[in-house]
């Protein structure tokens, strides 16, 4: 595409007086020849817009660079349609915003930042989408339970063609045993019948096709084309579908190991769904009961989460009991009551029932002539305490997901690492041979954990996003959790997998670049099968063939661009982000001399967290070092070393890296990104020593949305320390 | 503006400035009181503890059941009086099954009340019905430079929480001041208890709790006190020099009605400002704004 | 609170009879969180805070629940009752616990003979006659309670001078008879209730 370039100054919101804006127009017209470059004291208004509009239909401008506001802000404003490239020089929030009016190093800055955007724009081309043959928009759920059976009926609900894969030979789960449920509705405080049956009957009604006593042997592909082959009675059967839920549930932890609350020894310490079944047969005749809470959950020695079902389902039992006979004796021990959200009401009925909560830490459980007692620690009381002549005593014995189960993958490519011991190795995700999608994927067949065998998330942003896109795990398989966030969890994937099959449809990404039309593409002739892109892509989206070459699946890409950054041959680049292309930008920055006293810090911030942070930072007008130069990044996963050789090379006296927390609680929006920034850096430290550089000069931090307060000490003092160490040698041999 | 008035006992005892200071005022604003014909004690915070909430609720629904037919909100001058009758109300309002029973026993008095009354407190009538702009212009003598701290106590803002101010940090007494010209100080125990009718049993609590609080106000500077609670009042008025004498300490700081307030703002009468019955002398603090005897 | 180490034991006897109170009931959702304690304006100075009271009650402690000074401390300032997050009246919870206490016997408090004095004036009059009440408290307190009456005198006689204590009481009740039978059909009501 011929590029026919227009610049345009927005001089309001204090631009216009702060910086001289002819010298702006100079940059672009002079040193850039952009075609057009006009000033507009109100471009966000109807007006100003209405001047780029016309230059697009009447002088046939298809490249628009706005110089103004940030880029979080008016998207909307300055969207000019699919055909025309628009890139936004950020003169307010991260210049004017926070550095001085009418002032050299304002002015310099903000020509850096033209020149920037103008650079980028002449290194980026119209995203094509990637578009998918055969695109099925079905949706699977696989998991006949509770959370399952809902996701299902959503789904169906929302118009999508919805396939359900059970394992058992009846829909229903564990819940579907159960005799009553904890309230699903307000006020919250009753016994409800149990849903299944109707459960049942709806996604039948609704054109689910249900699979029971069905299990997956394969799943190929990616979003909008998964192959799914299901095995069924001794048959296969093939499914094409564009996203799954994943929602196998959990089991109940193994009551056998709690031999020191007497299951095992004495006949009447029964698991929560032995009591189950017990009150659904009709079998419960026992006038004083004890429930256990936490027997096994947040325990170092068993299970060291809280399960957060256990306390509202022992609610609900010691209400069966209080149902039968009002005058019976109950007794919860518990370590915290945690009956989160509207189940608070329930556990208020259970007190008002009668229902007696002690807080306290059971020490030992006796037997005597088959009647059981119970001593503990009671901590409202400060005591031990005694109870006894108990009928029954009933473990509330915590989950486990059904993806912690099976054998965990070893490590492969050991002798590989051994090659390359002096390196920082990448740590691959931890995957459990859980056998339930038996994914055809290079990084192995099932979810990658976080912890516990629960799948990663990032759970503060997008808990259903999975590591593999296109599948959304939901219920208790996800995390431990009580009924009524189990069905808004189910719901929550169901919507998140027609998402990802219309976003797939459109050549899109999901969450978090949603709408992102760009995918990398490779330039295999220059490929040496390093097999880092498809080691280190942190959702395993790409394949590997026989001999190491790399096989992307664009539906599976999250476009972060961590193969970008990986590549030591820099053969991956999206249509709009590439490695040339940040390289030019490094390379636009105008370095003084080592005589201006001009030092030059880079930094490369990541879009998600650093980037608005750092507007925040100018929006609380925070003022901070005018020596940093800022380069957007999609995450830091995609930094390329070259970048910072690059800016070496042109003389910058440090770069900085600003990404997402990493490690446990990490933060990073593409999960490992910032880790393996960090990691790529640290390989280049000895390099930098060899050549006569200091390797502090360049660093790697971490800002979260909410650091943008800390943001100018973190700048000041990074200047500060790189003032000690001194010009950057390179500086001057240009 | 009309309404029934419930004085209740303190008024006719121990806090006679409050009735005469709140009826001056009230007619300076054009408030009419109507006094509930042969009203009686409505228990106070004290005898359900001896006779169980029914009877005192009994008790004091006769109150409203006399009032009622007029249709008049109720208004309350002491703030004991108005967490009894307030709360009565609500349950009178709420619970059918109260109602019925309630009504039963007043039914020996040929009495009835179905819960149609709102039961209202006279500080809320002069903020809300009057409102701080109509209150500022009547002022005659604005009590500029004089440092308030506002103590409006636990029961004109815990009786029903939320029905008027922030139960935990009530404003709205001190932007009366401000209306008056006054000078609200900060005073971070404004809504703690005094005690209460704990003086007569345990002195000592009174004691104990008049002390955190005059240590709170001489803290914020405030040179008197306000407060719309004859209780409150009296507790911090009447053993104030007790506190200097178990204490060591000197405060002495004059322990006002609002309304008190109000009527020197007002420019109204000796007798309005009530001033006499105050045991803690206003007239040093209060000379150059028009306090007379 | 526990002053030795021997283990308790739950024994719900009193604690029903106690639920069954006019606001009992209301105990039963503590959640055993402590604010009212930390909002309470005489913590120091009670045996237990309402929390731990509430607890004892469902040891079935009845001794130590009924002679504690905890309700008779109350000022029924309503800040706990604001605030408790489970919704309980700790003030109405109170009144009945001091109720039931006086009804059992355990009516040992100066406060518990100044809650008495109090209700034969509203019984006997229909108003309250600070007077009165005074009077009729230091009958029931005895003559202990009189020297430190005495100790408090300069309060009183301050009091006196600023017209705070008029020496006669306010009128009668006119309906008084008619409010002596609403009371008396309310308390027949009341006990037909609590069966």
């Amino acid at each position: 595409m011929e590029k026919k370039i227009a610049v345009y100054i927005c001089t309001g919101c204090g631009i216009g007086d702060a910086l001289d804006v002819d010298a702006l127009s100079n940059v672009a017209l002079k040193e850039y020849k952009a075609d057009i470059c006009k000033t507009d004291a109100f471009l966000c208004g109807k007006d100003g817009v209405a001047v780029i509009k016309n230059d697009i239909e009447n002088e046939g401008v298809n490249t628009v660079v706005v110089a103004g506001c940030s880029s979080r802000v008016n998207a909307d404003v300055f969207n000019f349609g699919p055909n025309v490239i628009v890139e936004r020089a950020n003169l307010r929030e991260q210049v004017i915003w926070c550095h001085p009016a009418d002032d050299e190093d304002t002015q310099m800055l903000a020509e850096d930042y033209i020149r920037m955007a103008l650079v980028k724009q002449k290194n980026m081309n119209l995203p094509e989408p990637y578009q998918v043959e055969n695109l099925s928009k079905t949706i699977m759920v696989v998991g006949g339970g509770f959370t399952g059976l809902t996701a299902a009926l959503e789904s169906a609900k929302a118009g999508y063609r919805t396939v359900l894969v059970e394992k058992e030979d009846k829909l229903g789960g564990y819940v579907g045993k159960m005799y009553k449920q904890v309230p699903l509705k307000p006020p919250f405080t009753d016994l409800e019948e149990n849903c299944i049956p109707g459960l049942v009957k709806a996604v039948e009604e609704a054109g689910v096709k249900v699979y029971t006593s069905a299990t997956i042997a394969k799943t190929a592909g990616g979003p909008g084309m998964f192959d799914v082959t299901i095995n069924q009675n001794g048959g296969t059967v093939e499914e094409r579908v564009g996203a799954i839920v994943l929602a196998t549930g959990a089991r109940p932890y193994d009551a056998s190991k709690l031999a020191h609350l007497g299951f095992g020894q004495y006949e009447n310490v029964i698991t929560q769904s032995a009591f189950e079944e017990m009150v659904a047969a009709g079998n419960m005749e026992a006038g004083k009961v004890a429930f256990i809470q936490c027997a096994g959950s947040r325990d170092q020695e068993h299970l060291p989460y809280c399960s957060a079902a256990c306390c509202v389902e022992s609610i609900k039992q010691a209400l069966y009991v209080k149902e039968k006979n009002p005058e019976a004796n109950v007794y919860v021990y518990y370590k915290d009551i945690r009956s989160n959200g509207q189940y608070e009401h329930f556990y208020k009925k259970a007190q008002q029932a009668g229902v007696i909560f002690i807080k306290g830490d059971v020490t030992a459980i006796t037997e005597s002539d088959g009647q059981l007692a119970i001593e503990a620690d009671d901590k409202t009381m400060g005591t031990t305490s005694e109870a006894d002549e108990f009928d029954l005593v009933v473990l509330a014995n915590g989950m486990v997901p059904t993806a912690a189960f099976g054998e965990m993958i070893e490590e492969e490519a050991e002798e590989e690492a051994a090659a390359a011991a002096d390196e920082p190795k990448v740590v691959g995700p931890t995957i459990i041979k859980s056998n339930m999608l038996n994914l055809e994927y290079r990084q192995g067949p099932e979810l990658p954990e976080l912890k516990y065998g629960f799948p990663d998330s990032h759970y503060i942003c997008f808990p259903y996003e999975t590591r593999r896109t296109g599948i959304y795990a939901a219920g208790v398989v996800r995390a431990p959790m009580d009924m009524l966030s189990a069905m808004e969890d189910a719901a929550g994937a169901a919507l998140k997998a027609v998402q990802c099959v219309e976003a797939t449809a459109k050549g899109e990404a999901v969450h978090p670049r949603s709408g992102d039309m760009s995918f990398p593409e490779f330039n295999m002739n220059r490929c040496t099968q390093c097999k880092r892109c498809t080691e280190e892509c942190p959702f395993g989206a790409i394949n590997e063939d026989e001999k190491a070459n790399p096989l992307p699946n664009p539906t599976r890409c999250r476009r972060c661009g961590t193969c970008m950054g990986a590549c030591p041959e820099r053969i991956i680049s999206f249509k709009n982000y590439s490695v040339p292309m940040i390289g030019n930008m490094v390379k636009a920055i105008e370095v003084p001399e080592e005589l201006d006293e001009k030092p030059r810090i880079l930094v490369f911030a990541c879009e998600n967290d650093a980037m608005p942070a750092l507007d925040m930072a100018g929006i609380n007008r925070l003022q901070y070092n005018p020596w940093v130069r800022i380069i957007p990044v999609r995450c830091l996963g995609s930094l390329n070393l070259v970048w910072i050789n690059d800016a070496m090379a042109k003389g910058f006296d440090g770069v900085l890296l600003m990404g997402c927390k990493h490690g446990d609680d990490y933060q990073c929006h593409f999960m490992k990104g910032s880790e393996l920034a960090e990691i790529r850096l640290s390989k280049i430290s000895e390099t930098l020593n060899r050549l006569g550089l200091e390797s502090e000069r360049v660093r790697a931090t971490t800002v979260n949305i909410m650091d943008y307060d800390k943001i100018p000490a973190m700048l000041d003092e990074f200047a500060e320390e790189l003032e000690e160490l001194g010009p950057n040698p390179m500086k001057d041999f240009q | 503006m009309k309404y029934s008035f419930y004085p209740g006992c303190s008024m006719e005892a121990t806090a006679q400035a409050n009735l005469k200071s709140i009826e001056a005022v009230a007619s300076a604003l054009d408030i009419q009181l109507e006094e509930i014909p042969d009203w009686n004690c409505c228990g106070a915070t004290v005898v359900s503890g001896v006779v169980g909430d029914f009877i005192q609720q009994v008790m004091t629904g006769r109150n409203l059941a006399i009032a009622e037919p007029k249709g008049q909100d109720v208004v309350v001058g002491c703030s004991s009086c108005y967490l009894s009758l307030a709360v009565t109300n609500k349950r009178f309002k709420e619970d059918e099954h109260f109602r019925a029973l309630a009504n039963q026993a007043l039914a020996e008095g040929g009495l009835k009340y179905d819960g149609t009354l709102r039961v209202r407190q006279f500080l809320e009538v002069v903020i809300n019905d009057v409102g701080f702009d109509k209150v500022a212009r009547r002022v005659k003598r604005p009590l500029k430079g004089l440092k308030v701290a506002g103590y409006v106590g636990c029961q004109t803002v815990r009786a029903i929480p939320y029905e008027f101010d922030d139960p935990e940090y009530p404003v709205l007494m001190d932007r009366l001041m401000e209306a008056l010209g006054a000078t609200a100080t900060e005073f971070p125990m404004k809504a703690r208890c005094c005690g209460s009718s704990q003086t007569i049993p345990a002195t000592d609590i009174v004691i104990d709790c008049a002390r955190k609080i005059f240590d709170s106000a001489a803290a914020g500077g405030a040179q008197v006190i306000v407060t719309p609670c004859p209780m409150c009042q009296l507790n911090l008025d009447a053993y104030q020099q007790r506190v200097n004498q178990l204490h060591g300490t000197s405060f002495n700081m004059p322990v006002l009605f609002f309304t008190q307030l109000m009527a020197i703002a007002f420019d109204l009468a000796p007798d309005a400002q009530a001033l006499k019955y105050n045991i803690v002398s206003p007239y040093e603090a209060l000379a150059t704004y028009g306090a007379s005897k | 609170m526990e002053q030795n180490n021997k283990p308790v034991k739950y024994d719900l006897t009193f604690a029903r009879e106690i639920y069954s109170l006019e606001n009992g009931s209301y105990i039963k959702q503590c959640m055993q969180c402590g604010m009212c304690a930390i909002s309470c304006a005489t913590r120091e100075i009670m045996d237990y805070s309402p929390r731990q009271l509430f607890n004892l009650i469902k040891l079935g402690k009845k001794d130590e629940v009924l002679q504690a000074n905890t309700m008779w401390h109350c000022t029924s300032c309503c800040t706990c009752k604001a605030r408790c997050p489970r919704g309980v009246p700790l003030v109405d919870v109170m009144h009945d616990l001091k109720k039931y206490a006086i009804e059992n016997g355990y009516a040992d408090y100066p406060q518990a003979a100044f809650y008495k004095a109090f209700w034969s004036e509203v019984a006997g009059r229909g108003k309250v006659f600070e007077g009165g009440v005074t009077g009729r408290y230091y009958l029931i307190r005895g003559l202990d309670e009189v020297k430190k009456a005495m100790d408090m005198k300069d309060v009183g006689i301050n009091m006196l001078k600023h017209g705070r204590l008029p020496l006669l009481p306010p009128k009668k009740v006119k309906g008084m008879g008619n409010l002596k039978k609403i009371i008396r059909k309310a308390q027949e009501l009341q006990r037909k209730e609590a069966r």
